[in-house]
């Protein structure tokens, strides 16, 4: 138990941790935007959905503070593994340039996995404002009392700020997750040479899939 | 006689600006120096070494640089040559990087490799003893003395010995180290652990020394890995990230009880 606990603090063992929440995070994701689904199905149907989600109160408990915990884990493990990565180089270069040659022109300079803090940093704050908007319904600007779900769902993401705000908070979600899958099975060492090709892509058509999926209802809003 | 070959491009002129650090306690800075008529055919070090030429006909400290076979295979030589490590060339050493890379007129920015747990010790000179430590707390097998066993008494499947010997291409000069945003080590851990791992002889010994040497590792103070993949475009032996995740796999099996 001890020899696992020394593990699990070493470089390896926190990027792992690391992986696993995030993966988990990922299928929360998923659970997630499946159930947002429903808006564009109906009012009923999403109302539906809410009022069954919201009957499971013990178990609702339990999936909150389990997510609550992954998150929690996967930030902790973030910053503490950032500021080890910190001291590993006290001083910087006077140049660097890098070697990956799709990485040295244009846009791809900006690849994702150099902007995993920062990215992340966006993300948490644009889901606590989520949870202010829709969770905690403590939003001063909005009458929440008497509507359903589904109403309130639109009434929120109609507001342009809102709407610009859940727009930009999503797609850097994508930006990410494009890294952060292909990554997190990189720390579980599950790839090869040809299955790391496959996470790559399949990272990136994960990332954009949610990112877009999330995406539209903002914009979807607009138009109701 | 025939037209007169153009040869004006054969010399290059460069300035060169390069880390200067006089010991372990000093501050360092850079210094800049012109260098004029430097031949194309030159390789990288000879051409710092004609410039110490002319550091000394100056009465000036040459520049202290690491070298030893320069044939690409002792790994001695790394330096940050233009942000890049080892410079521009893929799979290719400093030692083994031409002059013919450069134009007339360039600067050219030298920089020791950049980690804490590779401190400088003069000019491009660092102390890579981290690797070493590394290296004894697992990166060997251990083998009774006494008479050599028959060739071919254990049999190795042709993949795994091909991967292996990929893995032991690694020249432990720290290219991965400098290039890496994190400075972390994990290529070379990976490689070193990966060339045992992948043979019998090997085999016995795979969960102490992968414990043992990511312990000695995060000791050295070098980062984690963030999957960039910066170490295998620098690495001028070519080794994959597939090692990366070996070591991971080598690490999570030896927390197995099984
Ligand atoms: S001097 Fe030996 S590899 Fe360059």
């Amino acid at each position: 138990m001890n020899r696992l606990l020394f593990a699990l603090r070493s470089s390896i063992g926190r990027k792992l941790v690391m992986g696993v929440t995030g993966l988990l995070l990922c299928g929360f994701l998923v659970a997630h935007l499946a159930g947002n689904f429903l808006l564009y199905v109906g009012p009923d149907a999403y109302n539906e959905y809410a009022d069954t989600l919201h009957k499971q109160k013990l178990l609702l408990a339990i999936a909150e503070l389990g997510l609550l915990v992954l998150f929690l884990m996967h930030i902790y493990l973030a910053i503490s593994t950032g500021k080890d990565n910190k001291t590993a180089r006290s001083q910087t270069y006077d140049r660097k340039q890098t070697k990956i040659e799709s990485n040295s022109q244009g846009i791809f300079k900006a690849w994702p996995e150099n902007w995993m803090f920062v990215s992340g940093a966006l993300v948490l704050g644009f889901i606590i404002l989520h949870l202010i908007d829709f969770r905690m319904e403590f939003r001063p600007d909005i009458t929440y009392e008497g509507k359903e779900p589904f109403e309130k769902a639109v009434m929120l993401l109609k507001n342009p700020i809102t709407a610009t705000v859940y727009f930009a908070g999503t797609l850097l979600l994508g930006v990410h997750l494009t890294h952060g899958v292909a990554s997190a099975f990189q720390s579980l060492g599950t790839s090869n040479q040809w299955t790391q090709k496959c996470f790559k892509w399949f990272s990136i058509i994960f990332g954009v899939g949610i990112s877009l999926g999330f995406a539209s209802f903002p914009v979807w809003a607009l138009f109701k | 006689m025939g037209a007169t070959t153009d040869t004006s491009n054969e010399t290059i002129d460069l300035t060169i600006k390069v880390w200067r650090q006089s010991g372990p306690d000093d501050r360092g800075e850079f210094r800049t120096y012109d260098l004029k008529g430097v031949s194309t055919h030159m390789s990288f070090l000879e051409m710092l070494d004609v410039l110490n030429e002319q550091l000394l006909a100056g009465d000036e400290e040459p520049v202290a640089f690491d070298h030893d076979c320069r044939e690409g295979i002792c790994g001695m030589c790394g330096m940050v040559i233009n942000g890049q490590a080892h410079g521009p060339d893929r799979e290719t050493t400093t030692c083994q990087l031409h002059m013919r890379r450069f134009n007339d007129g360039d600067t050219i920015v030298i920089e020791p490799w950049r980690a804490t747990a590779f401190p400088v010790i003069r000019d491009l000179v660092v102390d890579r003893s981290a690797f070493d430590r590394i290296i004894e707390a697992g990166g060997f097998v251990s083998v009774n003395t006494g008479n050599p066993p028959d060739a071919n008494a254990i049999l190795v499947p042709k993949d795994d010995a091909e991967q292996s010997m990929n893995a032991a291409a690694c020249i432990g000069c720290g290219a991965c180290v400098a290039a890496c945003k994190n400075a972390s080590a994990m290529l070379f851990v990976g490689a070193k652990v990966s060339h045992l791992a992948l043979l019998p002889q090997g085999k016995p010994e795979r969960k102490q020394r992968a414990n043992d040497m990511v312990a000695q590792m995060d000791k050295e103070q070098f980062g984690s890995c963030t999957n960039t993949y910066e170490c295998e475009a620098a690495c001028p032996a070519g080794i994959s990230v597939e090692n990366i995740a070996r070591l991971n796999r080598e690490y999570l099996r030896s927390l197995l009880p099984f």
